[in-house]
């Protein structure tokens, strides 16, 4: 297999990899040590694998490394700086939203871009950001307080019955 | 997973895309987004040309038209005035219902357009808004309409760089509407409408224009259901002979998501919520 070089950076750190063709951005990250980008559903479902490409949340596992040549790549390891948390990680702690753990990297990256571009963002905004990241524990509450509790202001979720309306 | 590929180009125009796309030799495809590609098990592709940086994003209007670069993403449509403001916004709304932030920030509506699913959620509104498909191959670059484009085989050697929406029928009484119906928010569309139409001040349909989407091989104008709304006074009565009338038109399929006959209750179903919100839309609410 012919390689190629691909040149980016990721968490702000210059990388030059050297690739497949058909490698797929969520294969390199991991093969690089950047095991928080999880190896879920791999067809686009579950949102487990997802990073940010130049500020948006994208899936990993459906996107060849060679589109992400001369990228912003932030996985979850790049958030906070190893002894202090980021404040959406702090919110997903103090709420209890974190279970198993396999979808919280993912969730709180989409959070992050959702809140970096909106930093406002209300109960619908966060609930359209969490429909691409699938929790299998437990459900998405806590996940929805956690981030809510970051917006500006800090909000509170509504009332809901179970199956409620979004 | 994807092995077999040998080769992957960012083309930085369109016409080293067409040249790479000669030399793979049927070998080669071109890509962008890859929400699609990435799905599929087609281990014959040897070459990949991301055409995401051969200058094919952009949103243009000008004199009547409004023409949308292949590689506009999905979340470029949703944010777009340009689309919010075309016909309802019923581009931009298929747009937004077109899978979940991660997929909407790459998939784009030239590769929903490409890939050609019956399903693809951007169809119906296209297929509404006779939108032109602006397609490039070596021979040069050729028109083709939404409705042919989708029913003919694409040729091996081109590519769809540019899909214009012409600005249409608008009027004061005017309304338009999307309907999708899904398992969930971020799946594919069992069934997808999109529709539009214009009453006169005493109700009368002036024009309708109905077209669906994974209800047949491609998505398809309701000819016969536009026809037979067409000079009617809009009512209720009238929405319910359009809801019939529309399922007799289609031809859906079963599937792991739903019966065919399903899909066709469901088609009758949300052509007349469409209509119903045209007609709110138009200033005569029923």
């Amino acid at each position: 297999m012919k390689s190629l070089e691909l040149h980016l950076t990721v968490n702000g750190e210059e990388k030059c990899w050297a690739i497949a063709p058909g490698d797929l951005l969520l294969d390199v990250l991991r093969r690089e040590g950047y095991y928080g980008v999880k190896r879920g559903c791999e067809t686009g479902e579950c949102g487990a694998c997802t990073v940010l490409l130049n500020g948006k949340a994208v899936n990993s596992c459906m996107m060849f490394a060679g589109h992400a040549e001369g990228a912003q790549v932030m996985t979850i390891e790049g958030l906070g700086n190893g002894t202090k948390l980021h404040p959406l990680q702090e919110a997903f702690l103090d709420h209890g939203a974190v279970q198993c753990g396999f979808c919280t990297p993912g969730m709180i990256l989409g959070a992050k871009a959702l809140l970096d571009r909106h930093p406002d963002a209300g109960e619908n905004l966060v609930r359209e950001t969490m429909a691409g990241h699938l929790c299998r524990c437990t459900g998405y509450r806590k996940a929805v307080e956690a981030v809510l509790a970051v917006s500006t202001p800090p909000r509170k979720v509504r009332k809901q019955t179970a199956g409620g309306k979004r | 997973m994807f092995d077999q590929v040998e080769q992957y180009h960012r083309a930085a125009s369109v016409a080293e895309a067409l040249r790479l796309l000669q030399t793979g030799k049927g070998r080669a495809r071109v890509v962008a987004g890859c929400t699609d590609f990435a799905l599929q098990s087609d281990d014959s592709v040897r070459i990949l040309i991301d055409i995401t940086r051969a200058g094919l994003s952009y949103l243009r209007s000008k004199d009547g038209w409004l023409s949308i670069g292949a590689t506009t993403t999905m979340a470029d449509l949703e944010e777009s005035s340009a689309v919010r403001n075309l016909a309802g916004g019923i581009l931009a709304r298929a747009a937004a219902s077109c899978g979940s932030v991660q997929i909407r920030n790459v998939a784009t509506i030239g590769g929903n357009m490409a890939h050609g699913s019956p399903a693809a959620d951007l169809a119906p509104p296209l297929v509404a808004l006779d939108a032109v498909m602006v397609v490039v191959s070596p021979a040069g670059r050729q028109r083709i309409g939404v409705g042919d484009y989708l029913a003919k085989t694409k040729a091996p050697n081109a590519l769809l760089a540019e899909i214009r929406i012409p600005d249409g029928p608008s009027g004061k009484r005017c309304g338009w509407s999307f309907q999708k119906l899904g398992r969930t928010a971020v799946d594919i569309s069992l069934v997808s409408a999109a529709a539009g139409l214009e009453v006169d001040a005493r109700g009368k349909v002036k024009w309708a224009r109905i077209a669906l989407g994974a209800v047949a091989p491609m998505a398809m104008r309701a000819d016969e259901t536009e026809k037979l709304i067409t000079g009617r006074i809009l009512d209720r009565g009238l929405l319910d002979e359009a809801g019939l009338a529309v399922r007799r038109e289609i031809g859906p399929i079963s599937d792991q998501r739903a019966s065919a006959d399903y899909r066709r209750e469901m088609s009758g179903v949300l052509v007349r919520r469409a209509l119903q919100e045209c007609a709110s839309q138009s200033g005569w609410p029923l």
